[in-house]
């Protein structure tokens, strides 16, 4: 354990059940594609908080939240009835809140500043790019609290969420309230980025919502697991920031926290195994690899089918012109050290286990070529040019049949399973 | 009352229109019970209004639709969906097998989860497509036949008495189209209603015992026999002549041709 001061424990805690929630209610706004529309809420509070603070004069959270809440709400109906019956697109209709609405909050809170420069350094400033270094314990256990709470209402509506965020349409027909279960998507999401507000602030707020979700769906394939491993990375992206910034006073908080997120995001964008590009990098490498050295068994082969008597020689292979002479003696040597090919007397030849791998290599192809040929609807899907073996893809007693045409012509490869011997 | 049951869907004069334009003009139309029913038009003709009408899913301007006699109940009286492949996003995170689980949902009810039961009902509906080595296949990583037979499968979970499809065929080998059409057939024998809109004119004689001829507003219905004939398909597909001689044609010669016919695209005549 780190030993940490009372005061950085108090935002540890704050910030990290902030990032347990973000992380579950961002993997659903995402899902539900309302990603954008919860950046244009976060921007739509502004306004709010400066009225609140103009009206009250006070510099308390419960007072400034709760008219973050108003304009942020008033944004999203806004947004809703602009874009509804497709009047104007989404995407412009947020646009257009969302910068109104920020400029409206940024002329306000100049006006204050003037007014009162000392009280609006103090208070407004924080929610704009968050300052939560003096957050309150009770701050910090309300959101450990609404955090708590969003986790039970995800766990309780998973099922119905999943439903209506990936066929709205099937849900309304199998008898769902969509819009109610739109709506209690909608006022979660809207409470996570208020209650982000004095800690990450009103630029940033949607992106501790946004970036664990997207990370996390890197990494996994169905919905329960991104839900944890995005609250997960929440979690880690708040305490990093925090304990950065405890441990670099002059570095902010909030800022901190998103830079985590984000590091955590091309992380996974990098390293994530089935979607991560050094991942997919490698695998088609791999494959090309892997189709070169079949490419040069099955060459070898035709050109011993060809001519039985004679060794194949490097010359020969190199007429072919399928590869440069530097990579023909690179792919060779490979397939001399994998006990494949040897060097004769007189030129190339397969080995053994060369001679029974390169059959099965060139019969699946021209099983392919002739199944291309023979059959009149074709189920692409089955089809898989890299698989040596094709017993498991196509019927057998299509391959039988397959096989039949082959040998009636002198193309089945001798050596290869199921030939005669 | 006489002995003779309610049809399946009575839809009464029913307008739908987006803005001032009018998508489906006074539809009156009822759909016999324990068929398979083909609903056949142009592009634009309002088949998949008609269908989401029926729904619930489009407010009609006028009008009403009942089910078996009754107003449009949800849930374990509703009807099962078949919608176009495109309406959903193929890359969300969820596997095939909880794709079709969503088909059980209705029955579940709020906050509980599927369990056994549920699961043996959604591979069922699986084996029945043909799919059941792939429930644990991510969805992105489906054919489009396979997200059609995915769809299909999730339908059969909603165990519905009536079924409402939407272009099932569309887009999919002919292997895949056999073993749908295999499915319909057995949903049929079950004495359910399908109801399936459908482009091909070829096949519309194989497949359907009954037909709705759609052009904005209701040129025939009936079954096959009086209703798929040159005169009404030439109301519905208007202008188009040359084509749709080359299609009434294929209808008369009861074709065995093998490259299907399909209507040109909206704006091609
Ligand atoms: N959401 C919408 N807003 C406005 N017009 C719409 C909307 N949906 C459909 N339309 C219009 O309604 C008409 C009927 O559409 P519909 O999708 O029902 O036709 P369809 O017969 O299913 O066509 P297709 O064969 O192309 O699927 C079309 O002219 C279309 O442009
Ligand atoms: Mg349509």
């Amino acid at each position: 354990m780190i030993p940490v001061e009372y005061n950085t424990a108090v935002v540890l805690l704050g910030t990290a059940a902030l990032g347990l929630a973000a992380g579950s209610t961002g993997s659903l706004a995402l899902l539900r594609g309302r990603a954008l529309l919860s950046d244009a809420l976060a921007h739509a509070t502004l306004p709010g908080i400066c009225l609140a603070f103009l009206l009250t004069g006070s510099r308390s959270h419960p007072a400034l939240l709760l008219g973050a809440l108003a304009t942020g709400a008033l944004g999203v109906v806004l947004v809703a009835a602009l874009s509804r019956r497709g009047r104007i697109k989404e995407d412009a209709a947020i646009g257009a809140v969302l910068a109104c609405f920020f400029g409206a909050g940024i002329a306000l809170s100049g006006a204050i500043q003037r007014r009162s420069p000392d009280a609006a350094q103090a208070g407004l400033d924080g929610f704009l790019l968050g300052q939560p270094a003096g957050m309150l314990l009770s701050e910090a256990l309300t959101i450990a609290g609404v955090a708590v709470a969003t986790l039970l209402l995800v766990a309780l509506l998973a099922k119905e969420w999943k439903l209506v965020c990936f066929d709205p349409d099937f849900a309304a027909i199998e008898g769902w309230p969509v819009r109610l279960l739109d709506l209690l998507l909608m006022l979660l999401i809207t409470t996570t980025v208020v209650l982000a507000l004095p800690a990450v602030g009103v630029v940033l707020a949607a992106a501790i919502l946004i970036i664990p979700a997207t990370a996390a769906r890197l990494w996994v394939d169905r919905l329960v697991p991104m839900l944890i491993l995005a609250s997960s990375f929440g979690v880690l992206a708040s305490v990093t920031g925090t304990l950065l910034s405890a441990r670099f006073p002059a570095l902010p908080t909030g800022p901190l926290i998103v830079l985590a997120a984000g590091c955590l995001f091309l992380i996974s964008l990098l390293v994530s195994p089935r979607r991560g590009i050094v991942a997919r990098a490698t695998a088609e490498r791999r494959r090309r690899r892997e189709r070169e050295r079949r490419r040069l068994l099955g060459t070898i082969f035709t050109e011993q089918e060809a001519a039985p008597e004679s060794p194949v020689s490097e010359g020969a292979l190199a007429r072919r012109r399928v590869w440069g002479p530097g990579r023909l003696r690179a792919h060779l040597e490979d397939a001399r050290r994998r006990g494949w090919i040897r060097w004769g007397p007189r030129g190339i030849e397969l080995t053994d286990a060369g001679r029974q791998r390169a059959a099965r290599i060139v019969r699946a192809s021209r099983i392919w070529e002739q199944y291309l040929l023979s059959q009149a609807q074709i189920d692409r899907d089955l089809i898989d040019l890299d698989a040596e073996e094709i017993g498991h893809l196509l019927p057998p007693h299509l391959v039988a049949e397959l096989e039949r045409s082959l040998a009636d012509r002198g193309l089945l490869p001798l050596g290869s399973e199921g030939s005669p011997a | 009352m006489s002995g003779a049951p309610p049809p399946a869907i009575e839809v009464h004069d029913l307008t739908v229109s987006y803005h001032a334009k009018p998508v489906l003009w006074d539809i009156d139309v009822e759909i016999p019970a324990g068929q398979l029913v083909g609903v056949v038009g142009p592009n634009g003709a309002g088949k998949s209004t008609l269908l989401r009408a029926i729904l619930g899913l489009v407010r009609p301007a006028s009008g009403w639709v009942r089910i078996d006699g009754e107003p449009r109940r949800r849930g374990r009286h509703g009807c099962g969906y078949v919608p176009q492949r495109e309406s959903v996003d193929w890359d969300f995170p969820v596997d095939v097998l909880d794709v079709v689980l969503m088909g059980t949902y209705g029955n579940l009810g709020w906050f509980r989860r599927p369990g056994r039961r549920e699961r043996e009902r959604a591979m069922h509906a699986l084996e029945q497509v043909g799919m059941q080595d792939l429930a644990r296949r991510q969805i992105a990583e489906l054919s489009g036949g396979q997200q059609q037979r995915v769809f299909l499968a999730r339908a059969l979970a909603q165990d519905a008495p009536v079924y409402l499809m939407d272009e099932p065929f569309s887009g999919v080998d002919a292997a895949t189209e056999a073993a749908i059409f295999e499915v319909l057939r057995t949903l049929r024998a079950a004495g359910r209603t399908v109801v399936v809109v459908h482009h091909d004119l070829q096949t519309v004689e194989e497949y359907f015992d009954h037909v709705l001829l759609l052009n904005l507003r209701l040129v025939a219905a009936g079954p096959i026999r009086d209703t798929f004939t040159r005169e009404n398909l030439l109301a519905t597909y208007g202008g188009r002549l040359t084509l749709l001689d080359e299609a009434a044609e294929a209808v008369r010669r009861g074709s065995v041709d093998t490259t299907a016919w399909r209507p040109p695209p909206d704006g091609a005549s």
